[in-house]
């Protein structure tokens, strides 16, 4: 049996294999592969944005998750002074948990404004986000919206139905507890700081962001011990027309 | 564009999707190439495909650039992906809704982007 050395998180043989199988990988080319990197080089190609361009932005993409967003919220829940600077200047607070909301460009991207507000939950009131124009969404803190967001139906129902939308969810509240719904725009991103849960006394913050996933922090969820992940959602189709922007009237089939 | 239409394209405007079919794109991607068919198949567990990074970052570079508004684009994907390319999944509706756009708004021809799809794939089936 060939010897082992550690080389960090895995281990190597000493005749350069490796004990452990390859994470498996999808081993064919698919027409949608070959379609995105068409588009792209034919977009550079026609100088609609430059390679560079590109790698920067797909860099950014790639470094961008929830896990910024929980650890705002877990550092939040610890510290009262970092959550008083999440209120009074969240982009301060988002470098703090490592997130400059200026990259990659200096300014952003043109999807997300550097202009956040942090909406507290109390045990009387609850927020939930939406983005009735599109699909705005707190992308630096939380990575990309999931498409369930991004669908007509979900941001057409929320802002008419929003308690049984939640119950759709698996989120049923008490009559009794407010629920604000907040419509983001143009300018302006949101993130809901949930209600720390009973049952966690004395964790650490490392303990507390694997509780706060994206959902908690959109408000379809609350956060809880031992719910550490979201599940998948339906997405449903809109029962009337969708229109993109800017059809006049009398074009509308 | 070509191929039937199924809806209404107003140029004068510009600012809203042509829904013609478009003969190449909907001669792509059978149903069993989409990554939720072709994950579970080869056991992957990732939830979207390796490409998806560059379909975002391809989508930020053209608002970034000026060539293509990420909201116009938005609008756009939301009425084709309730009409032209409602059964297909995400994120390749996203991908085919974006080419789809490109083509509509004359970023890029049919016959470009054919030509560009033959390149790639020759080029990745080359080893």
């Amino acid at each position: 049996m060939a010897n082992t050395h550690n080389h960090g998180d895995h281990d190597h043989s000493e005749d350069g294999g490796h004990d452990h199988a390859a994470a498996p990988m999808v081993d064919e080319i698919s027409d949608f592969e070959v379609l995105e990197l068409a588009v792209r080089e034919l977009a550079i190609e026609k100088g609609l944005f430059t390679a560079e361009d590109h790698r920067a932005f797909s860099e950014w993409n790639d470094a961008r998750s929830p896990a910024a967003g929980s650890r705002m919220v877990a550092k939040a829940w610890t510290d009262p002074a970092y959550k008083s600077r999440v209120f009074d200047d969240p982009l301060a607070a988002s470098k703090e948990v490592g997130v400059d909301w200026s990259e990659p460009s200096g300014f952003g991207t043109t999807s997300d404004y550097m202009h956040l507000t942090v909406l507290e939950d109390t045990p009387e009131v609850h927020h939930v986000i939406v983005c009735t124009l599109c699909s705005c969404y707190p992308r630096p803190l939380l990575g990309h919206s999931p498409y369930w967001y991004r669908s007509p139906n979900y941001r057409r129902r929320l802002v008419r139905w929003p308690r049984e939308v939640l119950a759709e969810f698996g989120l049923l509240l008490p009559p009794e507890v407010e629920l604000r719904v907040e419509d983001s725009n143009a300018k302006s991103r949101f993130m809901v700081l949930p209600v720390r849960p009973a049952g966690t006394n004395g964790w650490t913050e490392e303990q507390l962001a694997e509780i706060v996933t994206r959902d908690t922090m959109i408000g379809i969820a609350m956060p809880k011990p031992g719910r550490t992940s979201d599940g998948p959602h339906p997405i449903h189709k809109a029962s009337r027309p969708v229109h993109s922007g800017g059809r006049p009237t009398e074009a509308s089939p | 564009m070509s191929g039937s239409t199924v809806g209404v394209q107003e140029q004068a405007e510009g600012h809203f999707v042509d829904l013609s079919r478009v003969t190449l794109l909907d001669s792509l991607g059978s149903e069993d190439q989409t990554w939720d068919k072709l994950a579970p198949r080869w056991c992957v567990t990732q939830p979207e495909p390796p490409w998806k990074v560059c379909l975002d970052a391809t989508c930020d570079a053209l608002s970034a650039g000026g060539a293509l508004d990420s909201l116009e684009r938005r609008h756009a994907e939301d009425e084709l992906g309730e009409t032209l390319y409602s059964e297909i999944p995400n994120p390749e509706r996203q991908l085919v809704s974006l080419a789809h756009i490109m083509l509509s708004r004359g970023l890029m021809t049919e016959e470009e982007l054919a030509r560009h799809i033959r390149t790639v794939r020759a080029r990745l089936e080359a080893v």
